[in-house]
């Protein structure tokens, strides 16, 4: 679910793409006499009360969420953490247990790749009906009459399903799946199916929206029909685009298969969660093992894939021609046969799937919307809010320590640098792979995990999910600041060095000042992706709506899950509008990938980057 | 002696081999004295620039700097050596979201722990502005000082890097194509900046302009494949030695795609 990988689809913006704001450096900058225009005065001032704001929730989310580092420092905390820890040496290598372990890695894959493909075939009707080139009333070759109207009104419930689709985190739709159709990997394809097809729908409406309309308008022209219009001039054009973006998101959708086990959706999550509910701790670290590969792995692979494809533009096709290409159509075939059979989508006896998916679809019906029960939502939805921002909180101060460490241009001499090498440089290198190496165990661990973790220290409550998403986030924050740090312009830099500035002090005046933008708007981005990671914490302890979404769904009060599902749905969808304004108002719309979706509403940005996906 | 080059060579390693970019050099600039290096693309020029800002260490030979052999310093010892040795490059290449005063006083970061450096980005000493004040004033540029950097024309910024320049108070100033990317009508003018800058220092500038060269440096270096091909007084360069220097094409004519490129980067930036 949070993969940094994937967030490398983010370009860092050049020097040309960085923010144009007037400057709000503290020191130097008290103003010349008569320059500040009453204009700049009054955006100073607005500045002024944001950062005041952000300031304010920021103290309320710590004194809402129970924040007690004391806790953590108490004689049980350590003894609970201690026994864990010794628990889980040496890891349980068992011949029978590596078996499980191979079959959980298979069946996580198995999610990944069907949830993909589901998400490929359900995003293409609805991404087509979705365009609105081809339903808006008097676009291309709309007709006229009540068939209009028709689609017309089709057109406005597929973008809405789209939202919906991809506003839901990926984990309450594998709740919902799982209470829908049963625990086990299917469920948890189904939820990826549906929440990546949100992302991609969007993304093919966005690219057929785009195309070239000289084909388009050469049909219309000839008095072709829609059908005729979408087969021939605009799909062909858009699918490649498509598809390569499918297998794109195919690495961050393994990543969210890994941990959709945690509520019940199959997968190496799922062994995780069991075993640490058998207190089998020496198993808990195999599997941790196993999930630390996996993730690594699928890291270093689109790090490879991205460097080869560097130059190419994700929207065009790839570069594959002949026996090559007919080779890698014919082993994703057979992938995706393969995974639909392992997650039960395919060749298992029709046990009614779809009948019990309506009858629970049904049950929602209608929410719960007494007072009485609105009332009782209202603290564990500002508990989520809270825990979200104070997690958001602490992994950015965890990360603001980390992540100049683990940046190499900063801690590593340059081969061949002028100078003699000294004792220092060896400390620093030293550090350097320390700093890098906690932040990959920090980010492999999700949140989920994090969680059943910080609950054996701290005990159930707010607490242990700011604990949980604060670690992770570090992890993740701080590879992608020193990412931001690194791929800062050399140019300034240089100059710099030249003038005798030792490391640190070039990165504070020349690396920083460029990177800035770019880590404020990751800082962003992970605080919303928080936010839909704290509404569900709850749901192994971490306090707020999840928890009450585990009651409900225990109890079979499904008027009341749909409820709370409603809420977060709004909750996320406020997040995206609060944190579109900040961004245009404080960060430079270019530092969101331009060649490949246009940055459409922030959660499919969000997805799209990679760190919600 | 301020710079003393004995038998430099620097080979980089390329698609064709090993190249040698230069191939035993040897020079000697006296305390004061003004030097420009003249010298076709490829000559080496900008590696014998790295060389001299000590930036790039040399596969082979000795530099000295103010007496003082510099492959041998410390990494903390080449930095305060390289804080005595102010750059003006051929970009201004200043830090785009800083201020022209915030870039200006970067001439000081040489002269920075890290401590410093934090507190000047929250407060910087008082003698610090004095300078920046001072630097700012000299090239004209104090109305401009709250600008942010790519706020900036292509000659205000070139304008703050020479101010940079000036308040790093270095004994020696190395100049590389400083006005390529400028209008010639500015070059006159921004000339004379540079030789506010160089004012009682050493100067040593790469230029590919050979007239305005000729006219304001008094020793001419001329540089070709790697070698020095003469190294005499500006009044005593003949054209024959440009000739050598430049084969085929005349130097007027080489210099016009290059300056170009120059410019259309000046607009990139």
């Amino acid at each position: 679910m949070p993969s940094p990988a994937c967030a490398e689809e983010r370009t860092t913006p050049g020097p040309a793409a960085s923010t144009r704001r007037s400057t709000n450096i503290p020191g130097l900058r008290e103003a010349e006499p008569g320059r500040a225009a009453p204009a700049a005065r009054a955006l100073l001032r607005r500045r002024r009360v944001q950062l005041l704001l952000v300031g304010a929730f920021l103290a309320w989310s710590i004194a809402a969420s129970d924040v007690s580092p004391g806790a953590l420092v108490a004689p049980e905390a350590l003894h609970g953490l201690g026994r864990l820890l010794r628990g889980m040496v040496p890891p349980d290598v068992s011949l029978g247990f590596l078996g499980v372990v191979a079959v959980a890695v298979g069946r996580t894959l198995a999610i990944g790749i069907a949830g993909t493909a589901l998400a490929v075939l359900l995003a293409v009707p609805l991404g087509i009906l979705a365009t609105p080139r081809l339903f808006r009333p008097g676009a291309l070759a709309a007709g006229r009459g009540p068939w209009a109207v028709v689609l017309f009104a089709a057109h406005l419930a597929a973008r809405a399903t789209l939202r919906v689709f991809r506003a839901v985190p990926d984990l309450l739709w594998a709740l919902l799946f799982v209470v829908a159709v049963g625990l086990g990997p299917r469920a948890g394809a189904l939820a990826l199916g549906v929440s990546y097809a949100g992302v991609l729908g969007r993304v093919f409406a966005d690219l057929l929206e785009d195309v070239e309309p000289s084909a388009a308008e050469a049909l219309v022209a000839s008095g072709g029909r829609r059908a005729s219009l979408v087969l021939f001039a605009l799909v062909p054009q858009a699918l490649p685009g498509l598809v390569s973006y499918g297998l794109y998101s195919l690495e961050c959708a393994i990543r969210s298969a890994s941990v959709l086990g945690f509520v019940g959706a199959g997968g190496i999550g799922q062994e995780i969660q069991l075993s640490m509910r058998l207190f089998e701790y020496r198993q808990v670290s195999t599997l941790l093992l196993a999930l630390l590969g996996l993730m690594l792995a699928g890291e270093a692979a689109s790090r490879l894939l991205r460097r080869a494809t560097r130059s190419v533009r994700v929207t065009g096709r790839p570069p594959l021609t002949g026996r090559g290409r007919k080779l890698v159509t014919l082993a994703t075939l057979v992938a995706v046969v393969l995974s639909f059979r392992a997650t039960e989508l395919l060749g298992s006896a029709d046990d009614g799937l779809l009948a019990r998916m309506g009858r629970f679809a049904a049950q929602l019906f209608p929410p719960d919307l007494s007072l009485s029960f609105l009332a009782a939502l209202r603290e564990p939805l500002l508990q989520t809010l809270a825990v979200a921002g104070a997690g958001t909180l602490l992994g950015m101060v965890l990360a603001a320590a980390l992540a100049p460490l683990a940046s190499a241009g900063l801690m590593l001499r340059r081969p061949g640098a002028p100078g003699r090498p000294g004792v220092l440089d060896l400390l620093a290198r030293l550090l350097h792979v320390t700093a890098r190496s906690s932040l990959a165990v920090l980010r492999a661990i999700p949140e989920l995990l994090w969680v059943l973790l910080c609950i054996v220290a701290v005990g159930f409550g707010p607490f242990a999910g700011v604990l949980a998403l604060g670690l992770h986030t570090a992890g993740v924050l701080g590879r992608l600041w020193a990412e931001a740090l690194d791929e800062a312009p050399a140019d300034p830099v240089e100059v710099l060095e030249a003038a005798g500035a030792s490391a640190p002090v070039w990165s504070l005046w020349g690396a920083w000042p460029q990177a800035r933008p770019l880590v404020a708007s990751y800082g962003l981005l992970r605080w919303e992706f928080n936010l839909r990671v704290s509404a569900l914490v709850g749901f192994l302890g971490g306090g707020g709506l999840g928890l009450r979404l585990y009651n409900a769904i225990q109890l079979g009060f499904y008027d009341q899950v749909s409820t709370t599902v409603l809420l977060i749905l709004g909750l996320v969808m406020l997040s995206d509008a609060v944190s579109d304004a900040v961004r245009r108002s404080w960060l430079a719309p270019a530092t969101l990938r331009r060649d490949t979706a246009r940055p459409v509403d922030s959660s499919l940005a969000l997805q799209a980057g990679g760190l919600a996906a | 002696m301020s710079f003393s080059l004995h038998g430099v060579r620097r080979s980089f390693d390329g698609r064709a081999g090993r190249v040698a970019a230069l191939d035993g050099v040897s020079l000697d600039v006296a305390p004061g004295e003004r030097l420009v290096v003249l010298g076709p693309s490829g000559a080496g020029k900008t590696t014998l620039f790295g060389v001299l800002n000590t930036t790039l260490r040399p596969t082979e030979g000795t530099v000295r700097f103010e007496g003082r052999d510099v492959s041998r310093l410390s990494q903390r010892a080449l930095r305060a050596t390289r804080r005595r040795i102010g750059t003006v490059f051929q970009q201004p290449r200043l830090v785009p979201s800083l201020t022209a005063r915030q870039n200006a006083l970067l001439g000081r970061v040489g002269h920075w722990s890290f401590a410093n450096a934090v507190r000047a980005w929250v407060r910087p000493s008082p003698e610090d502005l004095e300078r920046v004040d001072a630097a700012l004033g000299a090239v004209g540029l104090l109305h401009r000082a709250a600008a942010r950097g790519d706020e900036l024309s292509g000659g205000e910024q070139q304008r703050v890097a020479i101010a940079r320049v000036l308040v790093q108070e270095p004994t020696a100033v190395l100049a590389d194509e400083p006005f390529s990317s400028l209008d010639p009508s500015l070059r006159e003018s921004m000339s004379e900046l540079l030789g506010v800058a160089a004012a009682g220092r050493t100067l040593v500038a790469v230029m590919h302009d050979v007239d305005f060269a000729l006219r304001h440096f008094p020793r001419v270096v001329g540089l070709a494949a790697g070698r020095v091909l003469f190294d005499v007084p500006a009044a005593q360069v003949t054209p024959e030695m440009l000739a050598a220097l430049y084969p085929r094409e005349a130097p007027e004519r080489r210099q016009v795609p290059e300056r170009e490129w120059a410019d259309a980067f000046a607009c990139v930036r």
